[in-house]
């Protein structure tokens, strides 16, 4: 069999990307950092804190995403949200999704 | 004045790894993303001071967040950038270490050196040079890792033309016997050459064109050993396929042969003292001798090391010519178009 390590190993291989897409599509709603972490987390995206506050910032340098400062609460916050360009990336990431779901089915002859 | 909090000193470092016009938006948010998680914990019934521990140890090290904000590579050579990088760096030892080291031994030889001192400088010259070489190579890719738009146009696109030549097995075959016939005349005239009535003293027997100290001490047999020696691994490396004990005892029985060349010759030990006389030659006749075979053994230590390090490269036989081996190494250079 194989460790778990091994395991831990192939399956952030395989998940590597899939986080992006989550922010895009989670992002269609206007959102900030710890808020975003926080809704990754309880949908079963888990991503350290040190690798989405980062990756944020490299999606809206992108285009993908725009922010805005919002002061109107005690604590100032950076909303981020999916711009045209994100949104069309994320349709293209979900439609190449549904193809490998689709693909992986028919190759364990589930079609 | 108050002192600064774990936040202050993480956001401190964190901050100040970063260019400085990215860093008060930065400072913001991250102090904005930090607060709110403290707070979470603190809601859900965590200590405050423990709460903003956890936060900040689950962030980790402020420097790698830094290059994960600034989109530095967390390596010095990435993998695009390693293939170039390693053939440039064996290509450049390759060449440029027997050079140096050919020409500190010979400076050292005709400086009149021990031969103790020739061997320290020459290999403290390798390793001086190895390491430089091997540093500056280093620090050029590591600076082109992080120049991302040079690094374009330095990388050139595989193609089948790259794949080696498979050496020409008649040619090898024709190279083999020209070897041999030569040694063996050669041979023959070293051993020979004391019997030979070149030059006859007054009592009529032959003088020897070289050195009665090479027969004394019994070297002119070790060297015809391993001339001897060095002919029969080529036969080997014509049979078998190339492996690296072959390779290494073959190079080393080479070197062994050149090193004892130009000992003997920079410790004037070639030719007869008498038969210069007798002869009537030239006092730099001599010299000249000298000088041409110190050369000649000089070159082919660099063949012979330039064949070992191609032949590792490569893990086949290889029969180095100095022209090729150069042009070779200018294409391994980046961006270098003939």
């Amino acid at each position: 069999m194989y460790d778990d390590e091994l395991r831990g190993m192939h399956l952030q291989e395989l998940r590597r990307g899939t986080v992006v897409l989550a922010c895009l599509i989670i992002l269609k709603e206007p959102n900030y950092g710890y808020a975003l972490l926080d809704h990754l987390e309880r949908s079963g995206f888990a991503v350290d804190a040190n690798t989405l506050y980062p990756l944020l910032r490299r999606l809206e340098k992108q285009g993908l995403l725009i922010s805005d400062w919002n002061t109107d609460e005690a604590r100032p916050r950076k909303f981020y949200r999916t711009s045209d360009a994100g949104t069309a990336l994320a349709d293209a990431l979900t439609h190449d999704w549904d193809d490998l779901h689709s693909a992986f089915r028919t190759l364990r002859g589930e079609s | 004045m108050t002192t600064p909090t774990l936040t202050d000193r993480y956001v401190d470092a964190t901050l100040r790894r970063l260019p400085e016009r990215q860093r008060a938006d930065i400072e913001r948010e991250l102090r904005a993303s930090i607060e709110d998680a403290v707070e979470a914990r603190v809601d859900g019934g965590e200590d405050p001071a423990d709460a903003e521990r956890a936060v900040l140890t689950g962030l980790g090290d402020p420097a790698r967040l830094a290059a994960g904000y600034s989109d530095r590579p967390l390596h010095l050579i990435g993998p695009a950038l390693y293939l170039p990088y390693t053939r440039l760096l064996i290509a450049l030892i390759a060449i440029v270490v027997p050079i140096v080291a050919t020409v500190v031994g010979v400076v050292q030889a005709f400086d009149g050196a021990g031969i103790g001192e020739i061997i320290g400088d020459v290999i403290g010259a390798a390793i001086t040079t190895a390491v430089n070489v091997a540093f500056w190579t280093t620090l050029l890719f590591a600076v082109l890792e992080r120049l991302p738009d040079v690094r374009v146009p330095v990388l050139r696109e595989w193609t089948l033309d790259q794949l080696p030549e498979p050496p020409s097995r008649r040619r090898r075959y024709a190279d083999l016997i020209a070897e041999t016939v030569a040694l063996a005349l050669f041979a023959a005239f070293v051993l020979v050459s004391p019997v030979l009535r070149i030059k006859t003293d007054a009592a009529g027997d032959p003088i020897g064109i070289l050195s009665p100290w090479l027969w004394d001490t019994g070297v002119v047999y070790g060297f015809v050993f391993l001339a001897l020696a060095g002919l029969s691994f080529n036969y080997v490396k014509m049979y078998t396929r190339w492996s690296a004990p072959v390779a290494v005892a073959g190079a080393a029985v080479n070197l062994a042969a050149a090193v004892v060349m130009v000992w003997v010759a920079a410790s004037n030990h070639l030719l007869n003292p008498a038969f210069v006389t007798a002869a009537d030659w030239r006092a730099d006749v001599w010299e000249w001798v000298r000088l041409g075979v110190i050369i000649v053994a000089a070159m082919s230590i660099v063949q012979i090391v330039v064949e070992l390090v191609r032949g590792f490269t490569t893990r086949s036989w290889v029969q180095a010519d100095l022209g090729t081996t150069i042009r070779e190494a200018v294409d391994r250079i980046p961006g270098v178009r003939r």
